[in-house]
């Protein structure tokens, strides 16, 4: 079996599409961890009664069960139970439902990093509870949550892959069908390779860049 | 040291190439050295185990039992090439393949054979050598009793389910590619999508569908079918002509006694429908007349 370059040609104009579909998915399903983990670490923080032991108990179940077994039972079991969403949808609210979790405990991490040295400066100096969250806690916490955050946004970007099997046409989805169709598997896998190359190392190079910049001002520098 | 990030991640594609390259070398080397040490057979015969790709969810060809183990038409088969090569039916491992897997776990050296309700099309031709059939085949469509869809072309513009590289997969995308598919990786999760109504209808071998239908009231399966009836064949990797002659001579010696028509009986004449004559679903001894 030769290497098929012609072939692997005459693919790309799909797994164009199939990157739209896999960044697509992935962006939208970043924002919608983000806005969750900000909800869910503002609750930790502030310690509200009652729904924080709520979060934590989301945050525990949704870290210890695989996602392609949250992503199968909302397309294939919760149709039982009355509830029907599409495949892209179902993609968002498990792929939100894991990353949410992950991104709750970055943001937690972030904040509980903040040294104690400086909440109590803070309040040595008048600071009322609102301003030190306003001025201390949070500008710290979200510069020492970056690293992390940046590195989970990766992680939930190729977590994606994972929805190939409820038939949403990502870049995965799009290789097995035309492995499936024409059988050219080495073909179908190298351009597989090459294009989570192409997407996932300048995303992890620009976000490290960002991390650089943004970590600068740190500690009074 | 900018590049090295870049060098660590072509690595591992380099070799994907480099083992396709491989690959191409040794093909053709492996016929040639037909002598008795290198052959395939004596390969097998030394790791006295027979590596046989089936199927794990679809009854009655390849199951698994109350018991856990795999069973069905196609996966006995497997036995009995084990005890006729080897001299014993327990001197088989069985890997669970999908329809989409088939032909990589053959190109990959993963297994000997599969036997794997693998329908004969020309373009698997190219990828696989195919033994002689053991089984025919038509593809139809499942759809629910209340569908307003009659025939095939209702299904223009609907919504059509498959596994992914199955027979049904590879006309409907050739023959009708503006149609809109929706492909699952296993058959089970095709058939949940179906009674989820997350399509109008499910494109699959007719023998699978009957057996469905069967125990799924309210489903009708459309009498038209989707391309020409067809042979399936277990099938052996490209170039591996000693594993396939061996096997077509002991579908020939099978034939003689009958023993598909044994297995048939066991489990798949339950399955269909009482008027459904054997030889409309088997075929003895491998030959095939269309």
């Amino acid at each position: 079996m030769s290497f098929d370059t012609a072939f692997m040609l005459s693919t790309l104009p799909a797994f164009f599409k199939a990157v739209g579909v896999t960044l697509q998915v992935g962006a939208i399903a970043i924002a919608t961890s983000l806005l969750v983990a900000l909800l869910n670490a503002t609750i930790l923080v502030l310690r509200t009664p009652y729904l924080w032991r709520l979060v934590k108990g989301y945050v525990e179940l949704a870290r210890n069960t695989p996602l392609l077994i949250q992503l199968f039972f909302v397309y294939f079991a919760l149709p039982s139970l009355g509830v029907k969403v599409s495949g892209f949808a179902a993609a968002i609210i498990t792929l939100t439902f894991m990353g949410g979790a992950y991104l709750t405990e970055v943001l937690r991490a972030g904040v509980e990093a903040v040294p104690r040295a400086q909440l109590e400066s803070g309040r040595s100096i008048g600071l009322s509870e609102g301003q030190l969250l306003r001025h201390v806690i949070l500008p710290q916490a979200g510069i020492l949550s970056l690293p992390a955050l940046f590195a989970n946004f990766v992680f939930l970007l190729k977590e994606t892959t994972v929805v190939s099997a409820v038939a949403v046409p990502e870049i995965l989805y799009t290789t097995k069908n035309y492995i499936a169709l024409y059988y050219k598997t080495y073909e179908m896998l190298a351009v597989l390779t090459l294009l989570c190359v192409l997407i996932f190392l300048p995303l992890s190079l620009l976000l490290r860049y960002l991390e650089r910049r943004l970590q600068h001002g740190q500690f009074g520098h | 040291m900018k590049t090295a990030p870049f060098a660590k991640l072509l690595a591992p594609l380099l070799g994907l190439a480099l083992l396709a390259g491989c690959n191409k070398s040794e093909d053709p080397a492996k016929p040639a050295a037909a002598s008795p040490p290198s052959s395939y057979l004596e390969t097998i015969k030394a790791r006295d185990k027979l590596i046989v790709g089936v199927f794990t969810d679809k009854p009655p060809f390849g199951f698994v039992d109350e018991s856990g183990r795999y069973v069905g038409f196609d996966t006995d088969i497997g036995r009995r090439f084990a005890k006729d090569l080897l001299g014993d039916e327990n001197k088989v491992e069985f890997v669970a393949v999908e329809p989409a897997s088939r032909i990589p776990f053959l190109q990959s050296d993963k297994v000997d054979l599969i036997l794997a309700n693998m329908t004969v099309t020309p373009e698997r031709k190219e990828a696989v050598d195919f033994t002689n059939p053991n089984l025919r085949v038509a593809v139809q469509a499942i759809v629910a009793d209340g569908s307003p869809v009659q025939k095939l072309d209702d299904l223009a513009d609907k919504t059509i389910i498959v596994t992914t590289g199955t027979t049904a997969d590879i006309w409907l995308t050739k023959t009708h590619p503006d149609w809109k598919l929706l492909k699952f990786e296993k058959n089970t999760e095709s058939l949940a999508a179906l009674a989820n109504g997350r399509g109008d209808a499910y494109a699959q071998d007719n023998l699978i569908l009957f057996s469905w239908a069967k125990q799924n009231p309210g489903y009708r399966v459309l009498p038209q079918l989707l391309g020409d009836e067809a042979p399936i064949a277990p099938a052996v990797k490209k170039g591996n002509t000693e594993l396939r002659d061996w096997v077509n001579t002991e579908l020939a010696k099978l034939g003689e006694e009958k023993f598909l028509l044994k297995l048939y009986d066991q489990y798949v004449r339950k399955e269909l429908s009482d008027d459904t004559k054997p030889e409309s679903v088997i075929v003895e001894g491998g030959k095939w007349q269309g």
